[in-house]
């Protein structure tokens, strides 16, 4: 009996002891100050990479010698999951107090009580500062509830080689919607039935379906204003042409294509397996690691005709403070730091990507020299017809009922008109 | 007449129509372990090529030069070490917890009698049922409001608070091992967690190291819980670590294949120490050898 006593004692304490240990380190972190009493304010980003953890660990730091109230802490958050970890720390109440999070559903958490409305906090001149289309995203009722980051916008990258091959003047990439398909099929290489290099696929890059209705359809997303405009005749129209690529390349050469590259550790554009690829501007970093000597051109989105408009699609990433942040004061400082000039115009320069502060973005262009200056030129050019379509408030989950009815569509499980009514028929059932 | 059996034909012997049915068979074994390896060794390949070359189309199978660097450059671009020793302390508490936690509970619902047993061991058995993302909130809020955000307990302490899978698989082993060694024992003064200690843990040896095996496994592959309840890159495990590789626009893939492969070690070396009790352990339905 005494051994047992004894061998439970030992249990329990290696037990209370383990409880001590393992609590040790996290707790004083709460209401932190430093030594010199600076408030700490927990910064989260999902740029943990090689190439951009020592870009933005660089404007931290620049911000924490600037003043003396105040020392970020930067925390990498893996992409994606860094989301799902703001929730639950938002509703449990601990989160931290600056994240970077989605441009397009700022309103969405601001309706759902996620983030902090920072009216009050920021100073009113900061959005002269910065593009409008990326400013209009952050307003919920007439209020900033975030402060855009970057955003992006698609260029239409071109094989110039191919180009000369096909006999087409490399200086002339297609501006309408029949000259891409004209200039794709001249640029097919095909071997029998199969393909060794397809000319242009409308759906490969990040320019869906979706994207070319809105194209079509001067720019007009799914939803406008509270109202749906999903089975407009300009989005069918669109849909019918998506679905003639499918026919003409057929279907079991696009499928594949997609399962070669399924990967995603190779891509087609940049192994000349596709002569012609819509892709955001930071896309020419994979072409340039790729080591591979091609030449390449860039331009706007194809439009349906001419005269009806280059409209493009955008996204991009805000700065927020998560509802419940201990110091909002103090973290509305570092957001206004993060969107001023110096820290976006090295942002900028490093990454290639689209920034929100307008003075940045277009000093950043003037210090970049060769291809590397002719994409970024197009991609500044292009903001002018870029839409950023929001997360509508009424309808937050639309995509999960608009996807698989123009999924069936491409595959020709039913007309372009058939499915867009059921999809808008699938949405309005889905009204909050 | 009775045929001898020098008269048949060759390919009529006994002996000639096992052989074909033995390559068949290891022919359609060997298929299978090489679709089986082939992530492995596409893992192993890749995590040896250089950026280039894992962008070239079509894809080499062997590397051209085989870059170890890799694994240095790679190993190098965060506290790897560090990350590395928290998630063995994790993993090593978590382990030792889930092995003797469980293991009294199955001793427990397999060898002593008492009301409501089966419904208890059926409402354990429930929570399995559960889907993990369901509770992922409150249970965040529950462990926030205990302040142990950022700490380690939220990943050990569920450890110790018992597993419905290895409750039930040791549960199962346990019945096969006969009353009369707990009859005796009781008989002689001893009590539960005597009996336990002395007769249980050492009777179900394979089962342990099964439970071992999986819960090592579980804690050093876990991604989730890591992710919510850390804030302090300093306290982050392996798997947080991968994440850095994989970004918005681009993947390392030759960094992210060659930590994966280091990571992959330290647990395909366990099992192929402890694999013969793996094997016991696994197999409910078999019976003591004592």
């Amino acid at each position: 009996m005494k051994r047992n006593v004894k061998l439970s004692f030992i249990l329990l304490l290696a037990f209370s002891l383990l409880l001590s240990a393992c609590s040790g380190g996290g707790k004083k972190e709460a209401n932190a100050t430093t030594k010199d009493g600076k408030v700490i304010i927990d910064f989260w980003s999902f740029w943990g990479s090689e190439t951009r953890r020592p870009v933005i660990e660089k404007i931290v730091d620049d911000f924490n010698k600037s003043q003396d109230e105040i020392e970020v802490k930067h925390t990498f958050v893996p992409w994606g999951d860094i989301w799902t970890k703001n929730l639950a720390a938002v509703a449990a109440g601990n989160p931290a107090d600056v994240i970077v999070n989605d441009l397009a559903s700022v309103a969405h958490r601001a309706d759902n009580q996620q983030a902090e409305d920072l009216s009050k906090l920021i100073s009113k001149d900061l959005q002269s500062n910065l593009y409008p289309h990326l400013w209009e995203p952050v307003l919920y009722k007439d209020k900033p509830y975030a402060v855009p980051f970057t955003s992006d916008t698609r260029v239409l990258f071109y094989n110039k080689e191919a180009f000369k091959e096909a006999g087409l003047d490399p200086e002339k990439p297609p501006t309408t919607w029949a000259e891409l398909e004209e200039y794709a099929k001249k640029l097919d290489v095909k071997k029998g039935k199969k393909y060794d290099r397809i000319g242009f696929y409308p759906l490969w890059g990040s320019f869906g379906a979706g994207s070319w209705m809105s194209n079509a359809d001067g720019g007009k997303g799914f939803i406008e204003d509270g109202k749906l405009a999903v089975n407009t005749p300009k989005k069918a129209e669109a849909l019918e042409w998506v679905q003639g690529w499918n026919k003409r390349i057929g279907d079991k050469n696009v499928q594949a294509f997609e399962a070669e590259f399924s990967s995603g550790q190779t891509n087609p554009f940049v192994t000349e397996k596709v002569a012609m690829w819509i892709d955001i501007a930071g896309f020419y970093t994979q072409i340039r690691d790729s080591g591979k000597e091609m030449e390449i051109g860039v331009a706007p989105i194809p439009e349906q005709e001419t005269g009806s408009g280059h409209w493009n699609e955008g996204g991009g990433f805000a700065l927020e403070i998560p509802k419940g942040s201990k110091h909002p004061k103090e973290a509305a400082k570092f957001i206004e730091y993060m969107a001023s000039e110096q820290a976006q115009k090295y942002w900028a320069l490093k990454n290639y990507d689209n920034v929100a502060n307008v003075k940045a973005a277009e000093s950043a262009a003037t210090e970049m020299k060769d291809i590397e200056k002719t994409v970024y030129d197009q991609a500044l050019a292009n903001l002018k017809d870029t839409k950023l379509h929001t997360v509508p408030l009424e309808y937050p989950d639309y995509k999960t009922r608009l996807d698989p009815q123009l999924e069936a569509a491409i595959i020709g499980k039913m007309s372009a008109k058939e499915a867009l009514e059921k999809a808008e028929k699938d949405i309005e059932e889905l009204k909050k | 007449m009775i045929k001898a059996e020098s008269d048949l034909k060759f390919h009529q012997t006994k002996s000639f129509q096992e052989r074909t049915k033995k390559t068949i068979t290891l022919a359609f074994l060997l298929l299978g372990s090489i679709l089986l390896l082939m992530p492995l060794w596409w893992m192993i390949s890749t995590s040896l090529k250089s950026p280039e070359e894992i962008m070239q189309h079509p894809p080499t199978f062997i590397p051209e030069s085989f870059r170890f660097s890799n694994y240095i450059e790679a190993w190098q671009t965060g506290p790897f070490a560090r990350w590395g020793l928290n998630t063995l302390f994790i993993a090593i508490v978590t382990t030792i917890g889930s092995v003797l936690v469980n293991s009294y509970v199955a001793y427990g619902f397999a060898k002593i009698h008492f009301k409501g047993r089966n419904t208890l061991f059926v409402i354990v058995l429930a929570t399995m049922l559960i889907p993990s993302f369901v509770t992922l909130v409150p249970q965040y809020m529950l462990f926030s409001k205990l302040g142990w955000v950022n700490t380690y307990l939220p990943l050990i302490i569920p450890a110790f608070a018992g597993s419905a899978f290895y409750i039930f698989l040791l549960r199962q082993f346990m019945m096969t091992i006969p009353d009369e060694y707990i009859e005796a024992a009781r008989m002689d003064g001893a009590s539960h967690l005597r009996i336990w200690w002395h007769i249980m843990l050492p009777l179900t040896k394979p089962a342990l190291i099964t439970v071992a095996l999986f819960s090592f496994n579980a804690a050093w592959n876990d991604l989730l819980s890591p992710l919510l309840y850390l804030n302090d890159e300093n306290l982050y495990t392996l798997q947080l670590g991968l994440q850095t590789f994989k970004g918005s626009v681009q993947v390392q893939w030759h960094y992210l294949m060659s930590m994966s492969v280091m990571i992959l070690l330290p647990t395909v070396i366990l099992f192929f120490f402890f694999q013969r009790y793996f094997m016991e352990g696994t197999n409910v339905s078999s019976g003591t050898k004592g």
